[in-house]
């Protein structure tokens, strides 16, 4: 049983991983001198850093692995208790059949300061028995003290050629029917990430038979947060009550993410410049906008609030 | 005795204000005392109006009355017990009727008062006796079924000139010298609520000879007593600092006070330009919100008042002369109403999450592509089975429940009773039997292209043998051989599942 294609395909050694060669180079000798320092994965969504963890602790840990790693991403609770006893009491027993322990910590941006400040201890502590390693999308957001026990590695989002290679391979071991030019196509969509490039992948090979270009468009749009054109075009029209109920519902039910919700207002808002739908007066007050509420849901805002207030920067201008 | 108690009227006629619903009420008491049966009466309006007063001159009207309010607890076996019983049982002893008064009928607690309203409603129902009902809030929900039942009568605020002249009588009788302009202030703060301005006269002039300007002091504006949605009516209708500030004052969570003004800014404000500048003082109240968070340093707290207050309210131009109705985030009750498919949401990320080391974030970020790879049978029984979902989990992405691919069973079973009759008595049996085991397999393995493939000869060996002891034994019919193989071969198909996903059995075949 295979499951979702992002996990049949995930790379379990360090010589499969698609692209990052600098990184896994300095990796491997990490894995041959059997001893590494604290590291941290930064870059963004979908370019192997998950993957390369695990690929590096079944590479060091070898057989035993499973019993010498811990891993804890953002939905596992990761407050300073989960810290102070979880961690702790992990990095207290000595390795069994291996050289070290490690912890690989996910989206470590997502944990609180004073979680972060807790954990600075846990990773001096323990430097004999355990080794950390860190994930995020934004280094920004760790504490600088993490930072500096731990060797940096900047994952870049993965070369076009790279994922089209790694498309082409499960298009082969799947048998599928699928031309370079739909690959092409999933490619230029997934923007370097290798993650949506395999489920569009997926999601497109059970829309038919063979994958089309159409196939892949379809899924492609299916797959953005719904009704948010519907969304914004209400605002536009001078309907923010309706606009805002819809807002609501994306984020709330759907569990659409301010960021995505951003990135979808974003785009949308741009097509519509492009197809000639908007004034390019108000297009760029509405970047200023969006780019704003961007900003201020980063730093911490709630993002539904800041969200309906964009809306109703579209709102005024209806008459424009 | 307090000087509300004291001059509480006790006549119809000394009631102040409210003619109209006097006469109703009049009415009402006499068709009652004629022996008419009359709907029951509801009055409602804002505090220190008189309502309960109403309520209890009429009660003397009566030969004897049951009352209860708010300080007792009313869930529906205490009313039905002591108000209910009343209601259905007629005085032996004189014909008199029983007056059954219900106080701050709005009051009643949800969970605290469990069924209150339902007895209140079948007390309406089935009593012989007059009731009134008595309530602030005309809208509230606990009334919504109750006033289709009753006669309603709205209570109207008294006006200032009645509550001062009221003030003044007062202070004749008590012997205190006054001040026209203090107690003219006094009526005005009071805002049409009798009692308390007769409350806040008894501070000043219980015990004293005179009252001056100067005592207006002593006592504090009402608005420390309003609630949330006061304080937001206020912001919404004033463009006065003073009065903005004085409602921002409440104790209730910022960040839920925050909530309700967005909610009603587009409810009252009408004009975009307006909407669009007092979200944005909404928006940087919210950042201040955030950077207390995230710093615990909650003096930040102070700048976001001020913001969602007098911003908000210096975002119109005038004030509106109209009434909106208000009303809580829709977003919160939007959190109530889809708990259950919130919380479904939430467990199928949780399965992802341990299976494809992602966060639950991340896994929702992937619902839009399994929701379209579910639409494929084959497709979503795989996943499914290798996530571990339910059937009620399967919901999440499709509504239907996952069948095996319709198609592929039903050509492979043709093929296969085709290949029977060609080759019943044939030693070819072993090959056939692989080809019985081929459809049901294909749902499992990796994707139905690859199926024939990954059918390995281990898995087949131990079918093929019985297949073959089958064809040796068996003397019957082809249908009875057939249905066997069928059985047996799906017997062991859910025994592999079993012992992998357990799930197999929520899975229609």
């Amino acid at each position: 049983m295979s499951g979702p294609w992002v996990e049949k395909y995930r790379p379990g050694s360090l010589d499969e991983i698609v692209g990052q060669e600098h990184i896994v180079q300095r990796l491997k000798k990490y894995v041959k001198d059997e001893s590494m320092p604290n590291l941290m994965f930064t870059g963004p969504a979908g370019v192997g850093k998950t993957t390369t963890a695990l690929a590096l602790a079944k590479s060091i840990l070898g057989e035993y692995w499973r019993q010498n790693f811990l891993e804890l991403n953002a939905s596992d609770a990761r407050g300073i208790d989960t810290v102070r006893t979880n961690i702790k009491s992990f990095c207290r027993l000595k390795p069994v059949g291996a050289p070290f322990r490690i912890i690989f910590l996910d989206e470590v941006d997502n944990m609180t300061k004073d979680a972060q400040h807790a954990l600075r201890r846990e990773m001096e502590m323990y430097t004999k028995t355990a080794s950390f390693i860190l994930s995020c999308n934004y280094s920004s957001k760790i504490i600088d003290p993490i930072q500096s026990r731990c060797a940096i590695f900047r994952f870049a989002p993965v070369k076009g050629h790279q994922v089209i290679k790694r498309l082409e391979y499960i298009v082969d071991q799947e048998g599928l029917d699928c031309d370079l030019q739909a690959i092409e196509t999933i490619v230029y969509f997934a923007e370097g990430d290798i993650r949506k490039a395999i489920n569009i992948l997926q999601a497109s090979s059970s829309v038919g038979e063979k994958i089309t270009e159409e196939n892949i468009y379809e899924v492609v749009s299916k797959a953005r947060p719904k009704d948010v054109r519907k969304m914004l075009n209400k605002s536009l029209t001078g309907d923010f009550m309706g606009a805002r109920d819809l807002l609501r519902e994306i984020m709330v039910l759907q569990g659409t993410s301010g960021e995505d919700m951003v990135n979808q207002i974003y785009q949308d808002v741009s097509r519509m410049a492009m197809e000639g739908n908007m004034d390019e007066q108000l297009y760029i007050e509405l970047i200023e906008a969006i780019g704003e509420s961007d900003f201020r849901i980063r730093e911490g805002a709630n993002p539904r609030i800041q969200l309906e207030a964009l809306l109703t920067k579209f709102l005024s201008r209806s008459k424009a | 005795m307090l000087w509300t108690e004291k001059y509480r009227p006790h006549s119809l006629d000394k009631v102040i204000g409210n003619a109209k619903a006097k006469t109703e009420i009049k009415k009402w008491v006499d068709n009652w005392l004629k022996g008419e049966k009359q709907p029951c009466l509801l009055l409602v309006g804002p505090p220190g109006t008189g309502k309960t007063t109403l309520a209890h001159i009429v009660a003397s009207e009566f030969s004897d009355f049951v009352e209860l309010n708010a300080s007792d607890k009313r869930s529906y076996d205490i009313i039905m017990n002591t108000v209910g019983e009343a209601s259905a049982t007629m005085s032996l002893f004189n014909q008199g009727l029983k007056l059954i008064i219900l106080d701050e009928v709005d009051g009643i607690h949800g969970t605290d008062d469990r069924g209150g309203t339902r007895a209140i409603g079948k007390i309406i129902k089935e009593g012989k006796h007059p009731i009134i009902l008595i309530a602030n809030d005309f809208y509230s929900k606990r009334l919504a079924t109750i006033k289709t039942k009753c006669t309603v009568i709205k209570i109207q605020k008294v006006h200032t000139n009645s509550i001062a002249a009221m003030m003044k009588r007062i202070c004749k009788e008590e012997g205190v010298k006054f001040d026209d302009q203090v107690i003219k202030e006094l009526a005005k703060r009071s805002s049409g609520d009798m009692r308390s301005a007769i409350n806040d006269l008894e501070v000043l002039a219980r015990g004293v000879e005179s009252i001056s300007s100067g005592d207006l002091e002593v006592i504090g504006e009402k608005d420390s007593r309003s609630n949330v949605f006061d304080s937001v009516r206020r912001v919404l209708k004033s463009k006065d600092l003073k009065k903005v500030r004085q409602a921002m004052r409440l104790d209730e969570d910022p960040t839920l006070v925050l909530e309700i003004i967005a909610e009603n800014i587009p409810r009252e404000y009408e004009k975009p330009h307006e909407i669009q500048k007092a979200y944005e003082m909404v928006s940087l109240a919210d950042v201040h919100f955030g950077r207390a968070r995230s710093t615990r340093n909650y003096t930040y707290w102070r700048y976001a008042s001020d913001l969602m207050g007098l911003g908000v309210a210096l975002a119109k131009d005038e004030t509106y002369r109209k009434f909106a109705r208000y009303t809580g985030s829709s977003s919160f009750a939007l959190l109530g109403r889809t708990r259950s498919k919130r919380d479904l949401r939430d467990r199928v990320a949780e399965k992802m999450s341990e299976k494809l080391h992602v966060s639950h974030a991340v896994a929702i970020s992937q619902f839009p592509y399994l929701e379209i790879m579910f639409e494929n049978d084959e497709m979503a029984y795989e996943i499914a089975t290798y996530l571990g979902l339910s059937d009620d989990e399967v919901k999440q992405f499709r509504k239907r429940k996952i069948k095996v691919p319709r198609k592929a069973k039903s050509t492979k079973k043709d093929q296969n009773n085709q290949q029977k009759k060609e080759e019943v008595p044939a030693s070819a049996h072993g090959e056939s039997s692989l080809f019985a085991k081929s459809p049901l397999k294909s749902k499992t393995p990796s994707s139905g292209k690859k199926a024939k493939k990954s059918s390995t000869p281990q898995e087949d060996a131990p079918q093929k043998d019985k297949k073959v002891s089958q064809a040796k034994t068996k003397t019957k019919s082809r249908k009875r051989v057939s249905k066997s193989k069928e059985e047996t071969s799906s017997k062991e198909e859910k025994k592999e599942d079993g012992d992998k996903g357990k799930q197999t059995s929520l899975f229609q075949f």
